[in-house]
């Protein structure tokens, strides 16, 4: 295993744009390559923008433009996935990105006129829904402008809770950090954690032990399996289908009791830390985990079977809620929903720092980008998930370190990359050292983008043209996070 | 089809709670006011087959304006304390506040001062506390049931009870 050390003199220098243009020509030549765009975020110091691209191989390169009074060059043009990085940093780091126009505010909530696309034309009227939602659903609102029942534009306006969890870590050293990050979603904390764990561990020259990358891994499977089960539930209480909620929101309950049974937490909170693991599972322990994913698959294949020959619930999903496979690229969609389009990109494929050795990503075979194409690649991914538990917990788990990696020497560096596989896709974290010569490695800053970030373009893009009382059913298919997108 | 409800059916209720069958109901609307989203998952598990709120006569309503019990997750945020405010005023009297979890008590809340308002008592008379990190399905459907059966009715003949 070889996981290279990024360190800003060498591997960022090279990358460092003296000029706008410069920094522009190279991001566009990288995206021409197949380099995927995984986020633009301002540096600890405020007087740079970095833009984080990863080759189709997994390698990761940051390309800096110098902010010039409070003004940096937008890229939404080159990169449409950047629109919502650059509204972001906009305004909770007061960076103008002069091209970007209309720069429309995200976070702090104005006027209508303000943060709406103006909408013109005899019979367009508009459907305000949330930011409290008729069930028990995280809080955002959206308006929908509509012609009759068909969705014209949304808007969705998100942030609503904004916690500012990545502004409160800074200054923190890693460990007391790691509760920001932990925070920021339940549902995704194993993929967050890691994200954030990765990303200390390459600043700092560390390498996980096979035994490390192993729990890791098994831990990430865990959130998956859980994450899975319940997208089944949600999006048959989408479609109103009653049964099939109740068969999987029964499973979904076993799967975070096996959480709990195996790490003492039914979301696995806790259970990932920077530079090692203290999970330990005994040889019965394991035995008992592999016995219950083997009665969830079987229960979860009954289930799927029901569902899948049922002809309403079909009539429901197919052609609904579509996307194509080029707005996907240009919205920079990750996970599943990408990958119901045919786009079979997977983090897990390039993952040196976890146990992922011959890994290759399921493609639903109806590739279609439409709610029933995304909820049939949702099937794939469970089984997929299950058969990597059946294989990963075949021993007992011990304790294990991080250990320095070849060549690294130990110094580590200023900056760091993580990126993992969510159970909604490539989640990126980067972390960019207080100081390179502090003992305590302290975050100068810290951010997450999650797939549930680069995802809701796509909700949105799928909506449209759609019916309104179809909108639940769409938003069931991606089934993103609010939480870990406000942070 | 068949199958799917055959199975359901053999499904026990593992949580232990009281009988059900009591002549009186809560109708709850939630609110998330900034949770990182546990409490929600967990919320949501208290309809699944094993614990089956819906037996007690303990749902989830779409409207403040139906509802008797707001429940609140999550530290208050800036941006959700107008709209928590707004639910809490559209309901109907006697009205009760929940809040659920350890962020809407006010424990280890992470974040900036600028960005949250405080523990949900800071807005709003609290009613019942279910403390956790989350708080497991059984715990919450625990808590909901003692708490319908500790109150009395406070209305009779369609007027608040003096």
């Amino acid at each position: 295993m070889t996981v290279e050390t990024l360190r800003l003199a060498d591997r960022l220098g090279q990358c460092q744009e003296t000029s706008a243009d410069a920094y522009r020509q190279h991001l566009a030549e990288a995206a021409a390559a197949g380099w995927r765009f995984a986020g633009t975020h301002v540096s600890a110091d405020r007087d740079q923008v970095r833009t984080l691209m990863v080759a189709p191989g997994g390698e990761t390169r940051f390309h800096s433009a110098p902010i010039n009074a409070g003004t940096a060059p937008s890229i939404v043009d080159l990169i449409p996935a950047a629109t919502w990085d650059e509204r972001e940093a906009s305004e909770l780091q007061g960076v103008c990105f002069s091209g970007h126009e209309p720069l429309r505010p995200m976070i702090n909530h104005g006027p209508l006129a303000e943060w709406t696309v103006p909408v013109h034309g005899g019979d367009v009227h508009q459907v305000a829904v949330g930011p409290i939602h008729a069930g028990i659903i995280e809080s955002g609102h959206f308006r929908f402008h509509l012609v009759g029942d068909r969705i014209l534009h949304l808007d969705a306006r998100l942030f609503y809770k904004h916690r500012g969890l990545e502004r409160a870590a800074e200054g923190a050293d890693l460990t007391a950090a790691s509760a920001y990050i932990a925070r920021a979603c339940a549902a995704c904390s194993v993929s967050n954690g890691l994200a954030y764990a990765h990303a200390w561990e390459q600043a700092l020259g560390l390498v996980p032990s096979p035994e490390l990358a192993r729990t890791r891994t098994i831990l990430l499977e865990l959130e998956r399996t859980w994450n899975l089960l319940n997208d089944l539930a949600a999006v048959c209480a989408g479609a109103g289908m009653a049964a099939g909620n109740h068969h999987f929101a029964a499973l979904t309950e076993r799967a975070r009791r096996l959480n709990a049974a195996l790490t003492g937490h039914r979301f696995l909170t806790g259970s990932v830390r920077v530079g090692g693991s203290d999970l330990i599972a005994d040889l019965a322990a394991v035995r008992a985990a592999r016995e219950e994913i083997e009665t969830l698959r079987g229960a979860a294949a009954r289930g799927w079977r029901a569902i899948t020959f049922n002809s309403t619930f079909d009539d429901r999903m197919v052609s609904t809620g579509v996307i194509t496979a080029e707005q996907a690229r240009r919205m920079g969609t990750v996970g599943p929903a990408a990958r119901a389009v045919g786009i079979a990109a997977d983090a897990r494929t390039t993952d040196a720092r976890l146990a992922y050795e011959g890994f290759q990503p399921v493609v639903v075979e109806r590739a279609a980008g439409d709610v029933k194409a995304r909820v049939e690649q949702r099937a794939l991914e469970l089984w997929q998930s299950l058969d990597l538990l059946d294989r990963l917990l075949d021993r007992p788990l011990v304790s294990a370190e991080a250990e320095p990696g070849e060549g690294s020497g130990g110094l580590g560096g200023e900056i760091g990359v993580g990126i993992v596989e969510s159970p909604r896709g490539a989640t990126s974290c980067v972390v960019e050292r207080a100081s390179a010569t502090d003992n305590l490695a302290r975050v100068g800053r810290v951010r997450l983008r999650t797939a549930s970030f680069a995802n809701w373009p796509a909700v949105v893009a799928a909506a449209t043209g759609d019916v309104l009382v179809d909108f639940p059913l769409i938003n069931k298919s991606f089934e993103l996070c609010y939480a870990c997108v406000d942070r | 089809m068949f199958a799917l409800l055959r199975d359901l059916r053999t499904l026990r209720r593992t949580v232990d709670l009281p009988a059900p069958g009591r002549g009186r109901s809560l109708a709850i609307r939630h609110v998330d006011a900034g949770s990182c989203n546990g409490c929600e998952h967990e919320l949501t598990l208290t309809s699944s087959p094993y614990c089956d709120l819906a037996r007690f006569g303990i749902g989830v309503v779409a409207s403040p304006r139906h509802a008797d019990v707001l429940l609140v997750t999550g530290a208050v945020t800036a941006r959700m304390r107008e709209p928590l405010l707004t639910a809490y005023a559209a309901m109907p009297e006697p009205r009760r506040v929940v809040a659920l979890g350890d962020c809407a008590l006010g424990c280890d809340m992470l974040g900036t001062p600028y960005d949250l308002v405080g523990p949900v008592d800071s807005l709003l008379p609290v009613d019942l506390r279910i403390p956790g990190c989350p708080p497991t399905p059984d715990e919450i459907a625990a808590a909901l049931v003692e708490f319908l059966d500790a109150k009395p009715s406070r209305v009779s003949g369609g007027q608040p009870a003096a």
